[in-house]
């Protein structure tokens, strides 16, 4: 359906992209990942017959892009929206732009509109629209024409875990009916629900398979470990891996621990070998002296390869920390409260944003609030920092209740929001010298400290460039970096992740747990929930209430019931079949396998398996049930579980 | 019908923007009234000092005849000094002094000279005063009988019988200026928003034509120029007591043709600046500039020097401005008017390939 061969497009000088070549089968769902700035936005464009190439072939449906217009979707990273319009009127404009006839219009539109389960809110504004929602809409608005391929560039940046999981069943739908699906993701959880995945880095394809193919091509196995005293741990096996690095650079040899990462209350570490790396990790950590609760061999994540493989190309992101001028405030404080709010409420008029909201969060901890769109997270956070009057309850903040806006509190606080906060028209260093002098950064230190922010987003030598020319990625990273460069007491971070590369993710969370660990207060939000395990504390909002709290490991532990996973040849058709036995969204798809949630796993699971075995096709051929066993608990899926059941309990 | 679904969504767009709707029909009524009931060309109650030496019946008559224009009236002057130091101290505008042969040397059908001093500081109320002066001094002799003067400038008579055609002139030329400036002003907006928030991505990605996308913005916000003209013409007609001075059709024809090349004007802007703050300036400048500067609005057409007088053949305010004026003023019809509504179908045109050029690739820039 698409054939790409030694694609190039130059900007000027700048070539953005070097020589791509892809082959997309019908009914496929082909998944393009990559960092900031690695062409894929440019990849798409081309695709969708927009932007001119500047060399090399491009087909699709057998034609021109630019001839394959009417039947190709195209997502665009923001919203490609009317906001102003309402959804019916957002939807007659697609369809009139793309010659659809009325009484076609008429019928997709229930039927697209139902299956997005949009079909309540056929009047109401698109801006006035959840962000999910809205991606929802977005592809309503592509599907009205019924295209065979459909384009989608970063389609659920910024939307919240449900939505999005919602939205992959879509995809998934649409796929089995043959519709021909691209998409970009910075999400790899979501990117393992491709068939096939491709890498793109530097302008360039690096590899291309499925999930399966990736893994092996990487060779690599995860070992997830559990211990008490998890910095220690993380000490001891970075040492080690340095020490064997050094080591295989004179004898050539393989080492068995290559990578490790810290998730809040575990540790992931990559071994070429699931017995000889268990092995290994609890002899590092028996000669440390150190106690070891779990270690639990499982299969390599999306991540792991993707890691991996920007590594090799040296496009890690360097970790330096931030040179400091104040005292370390960590020893004198540790037990102290930094953050505290009490019955918290804020109304917009006769809507509860936020609604009875207590939590504490202690200087050194990184609390983590998560939430849907629309739960209150960011309400909060204005609050706490001021932005907003609460309408209710008690805040206080570094032991202050009162003044919160005082010049001296604020100095003492970072802020990060999630809609970019640089002004684009000016050049990067502008844009960090005034935020030096915003907070109040004494003179002398401030080459020091923008040195650093350029640093860290590997813009050294650049600082000239203007601002809104750079990808959304690096953007928040600058903008991180501005908001902590006075070393503030307590950082607000609202979404800072939001479209930054997991590389990129990577670094943002060494960083704060850095702040974190020399003792600085930090409240975070955020979609990705893999990343919400860097979390020692977390609190779930739902419809402005905090509905479940405690750390990554608490929480999962305390889910009712077990997850299952399931692998059939028939994915998506399972899937489908499940869903007509179980609440919807107990069931979801992950690459080539099912999560099923069952709150009595006992008597559920002999029914299940037996529905399953005895489906029979129109044909008389079995549905073949490949393996059914139990997993632990994903944070997503736990996410997922507990906004499910609260939103049940109050309808 | 894509031109069409395009133009459906225009106008659902713009009644969903309430700010820009009220600047769609406040605004025009707003500079309607500005230029229609506070600016006037013409002075009012000027004041002027008269020192009669002669103070005869006749020169008495003569000061009566000067006061009884409503431009003139006398100063509070209380006749100490000369004539020379009421228009220092700024109690008059104007100084009129009459020699003390005044009388004995009309009778005698002697020439005279009134000596008249103006305050020269603003330049065109002098004029003003100067022909009213002039123009007074020439129907009092008319009226007296005493000289036969066939020679009455017919210009100065505006000035001398001052009121309602005063407003003749201003109020349609002040409807062409804003139905020039408002619609290109909203139709560059449209235009270059989309630019701004993404979703002209959407628009390439269909196969919608550029001339498809012109047409159907360009006929929403021609429906919606439509709208303000109807709206502003109405109020000049019921408030400014404009009428209809002879066959209206030129008026109907012309308006649409004219509002089109200025939504075509907007969407032209639109095709060619980055965003909307941009936008607003380039159609003010331009727009507003040569609207009220080049068109024959305030300065006559043939006052403008040569350079300048070549660009102003290119605006369609000038054509317009007569059309309307004719319509409500002179009422010649299609005879004095049909150049006119052919120059503002040519400058269409060339608005509308201009802006599709710009358009042309339908792909985003490199």
């Amino acid at each position: 359906m698409i054939q790409v061969n030694n694609l190039h497009k130059r900007y000027g000088k700048f070539p953005a992209v070097r020589g791509i070549d892809l082959t997309v089968q019908q009914g496929e769902i082909f998944g393009l990942i990559g960092p900031d700035g690695a062409g894929k936005t440019t990849t798409f464009q081309i695709l969708a017959g927009v932007l001119e190439a500047s060399e090399g072939q491009v087909e699709v449906l057998g034609r021109s892009p630019r001839h394959a217009r009417l039947n190709i979707g195209y997502l665009t990273q923001q919203f490609s929206l009317y906001l102003d319009l309402s959804i019916n009127e957002n939807i007659r404009y697609s369809a009139g732009l793309r010659e659809v006839s009325r009484q076609h219009l008429a019928e997709r539109r229930d039927r697209y509109l139902k299956l997005m389960n949009l079909d309540r809110f056929g009047d109401r504004l698109a801006g006035q629209l959840s962000g999910g929602m809205k991606q929802k809409l977005a592809l309503c608005c592509a599907l009205v024409a019924e295209p065979d391929v459909l384009l989608l560039d970063e389609p659920t940046t910024g939307v919240d875990p449900v939505s999005r999981r919602e939205f992959w069943d879509i995809l998934a739908k649409l796929a089995s009916q043959g519709v021909t699906i691209v998409v970009a993701t910075p999400y790899l959880d979501e990117a393992e629900r491709c068939n096939r995945i491709a890498l793109m880095y530097d302008g360039k394809i690096q590899q291309t398979g499925t999930l399966k193919q990736l893994r092996a091509n990487l060779g690599l196995h995860r070992l997830e470990v559990r211990a008490q005293r998890l910095a220690e741990v993380e000490t001891a096996l970075l040492q080690a891996i340095q020490r064997k690095k050094e080591h295989d650079q004179e004898h050539q040899k393989t080492s068995s621990l290559v990578d490790i990462q810290t998730f809040g209350d575990r540790l992931d570490v990559l071994v070429h070998e699931h017995n000889a790396g268990t092995a290994a990790v609890q002899q590092i950590l028996q000669n440390q002296r150190l106690t070891v609760e779990a270690i639990e061999p499982v299969e390599a994540t999306l991540e792991n390869v993707f890691v991996t493989c920007l590594r090799q190309q040296g496009a890690d992101p360097p970790f330096i920390s931030l040179p400091r001028s104040k005292p370390q405030y960590s020893t004198r404080r540790a037990a102290d409260t930094a953050i505290q709010t009490q019955h918290l409420f804020k109304t917009f008029g006769h809507f509860r944003a936020v609604d009875d909201v207590t939590l504490q969060v202690h200087y050194g901890e990184i609390y983590g609030l998560l939430g849907a769109n629309g739960a209150g997270k960011t309400t909060t956070i204005k609050m706490l920092c001021g932005l907003l009057e609460a309408s209710g309850g008690q805040i206080s903040l570094a032991g202050q209740t009162q003044d919160l806006r005082s010049p001296d509190l604020r100095r003492r606080m970072g802020y990060m929001s999630q809609k970019f906060t640089l002004y684009d028209d000016l050049s990067v260093l502008q844009n960090l010298e005034f935020y030096c002098g915003v907070y109040g950064v004494p003179r002398s230190e401030r080459r020091r400290k923008i040195d650093w922010v350029l640093e860290i987003c590997g813009l050294v030598g650049q600082e000239d460039t203007i601002t809104g020319r750079l990808p959304g990625g690096w953007k928040q990273r600058i903008a991180f970096g501005a908001s902590v460069m006075h070393e503030p007491e307590i950082l607000f971070l609202d979404e800072p992740t939001s479209g930054v590369d997991p590389l990129a993710r990577r670094q943002f969370w060494r960083l704060i747990e850095d702040f974190a660990r020399r003792g600085t207060a930090v409240l975070v939000t955020t979609h990705y929930l893999e990343e919400a395990e860097h979390c020692h504390q977390m609190g779930f909002m739902v419809a402005g209430t905090v509905v479940a709290e405690g750390s990554p490991s608490q929480i999962k532990a305390a889910q009712p019931g077990k997850l299952m996973e399931i692998v059939t040849n028939q994915t998506q058709l399972t899937a489908d079949l499940l869903k007509t036995q179980l609440d919807p969204w107990r069931v979801s798809i992950f690459g080539d396998r099912l999560h099923v949630v069952l709150d009595q796993p006992d008597r559920q699971v002999p029914e299940i398996q037996a529905y399953l075995q005895h489906y029979r096709f129109e044909d008389g051929s079995p549905l073949i049930l490949q393996s059914l066993r139990s997993v632990p608990f994903s944070l997503e899926d736990a996410f997922i579980g507990i906004v499910q059941r609260a939103q049940e309990k109050s309808l | 019908m894509r031109i069409w679904s395009q133009c459906i969504k225009e106008l659902a767009q713009f009644r969903r923007d309430r700010l820009t709707v009220a600047l769609a029909f406040i605004l025009p009524l707003l500079t309607l009234f500005i230029f229609g009931g506070a600016i006037r060309l013409e002075s009012k109650d000027i004041p002027i000092a008269v020192q009669d030496f002669d103070n005869s019946p006749l020169s008495r008559s003569y000061i009566e005849r000067l006061y009884s224009t409503n431009q003139l009236q006398p100063s509070i002057w209380d006749g100490l000094g000369t004539a020379q130091t009421a228009i220092d101290r700024g109690f008059a505008k104007a100084a009129v002094i009459i020699p003390p042969d005044f009388s004995r040397r009309i009778k005698s059908e002697q020439p005279i000279t009134v000596q008249v001093l103006v305050d020269g500081t603003d330049v065109n109320n002098a004029r003003v005063i100067r022909n009213s002066i002039q123009a007074t001094t020439r129907f009092f002799l008319k009226t007296e009988g005493l000289a036969d003067q066939p020679l009455i400038n017919v210009h100065s008579r505006i000035w001398f019988n001052p009121g309602r055609e005063e407003t003749l002139y201003i109020v349609p030329g002040t409807c062409a200026v804003i139905l020039w400036i408002y619609p290109s002003l909203l139709a560059a907006i449209a235009m270059v928003r989309e630019k701004e928030q993404g979703t002209i991505v959407q628009v390439y990605a269909s196969s919608l034509s550029a001339v498809e996308l012109i047409l159907g913005k360009g006929l929403a916000y021609l429906i919606i120029g439509l709208g303000i003209a109807s709206v502003v013409i109405l109020i000049s007609i019921l408030i400014f007591g404009l009428r209809f001075a002879g066959d209206p059709t030129p008026l109907l024809v012309g308006t649409p043709i004219f509002v089109g090349s200025a939504t075509l004007f907007g969407l032209l802007i639109g095709t060619r600046v980055p965003n909307v703050t941009t936008a607003v300036q380039a159609v003010a400048t331009t727009g507003f500039l040569t609207a009220l500067l080049l068109s024959g609005f305030i300065y006559p057409l043939s006052n403008i020097p040569f350079p300048l007088s070549l660009i102003s053949n290119i605006i369609p305010t000038r054509y317009f401005i007569p059309i309307i004026r004719d319509a409500f003023v002179r009422g010649t019809g299609w005879l004095g008017v049909w150049f006119g509504l052919i120059m503002l179908a040519f400058l269409s045109l060339l608005l509308f390939n201009a802006a599709r050029r710009n358009l042309s690739r339908m792909q985003l820039p490199d």
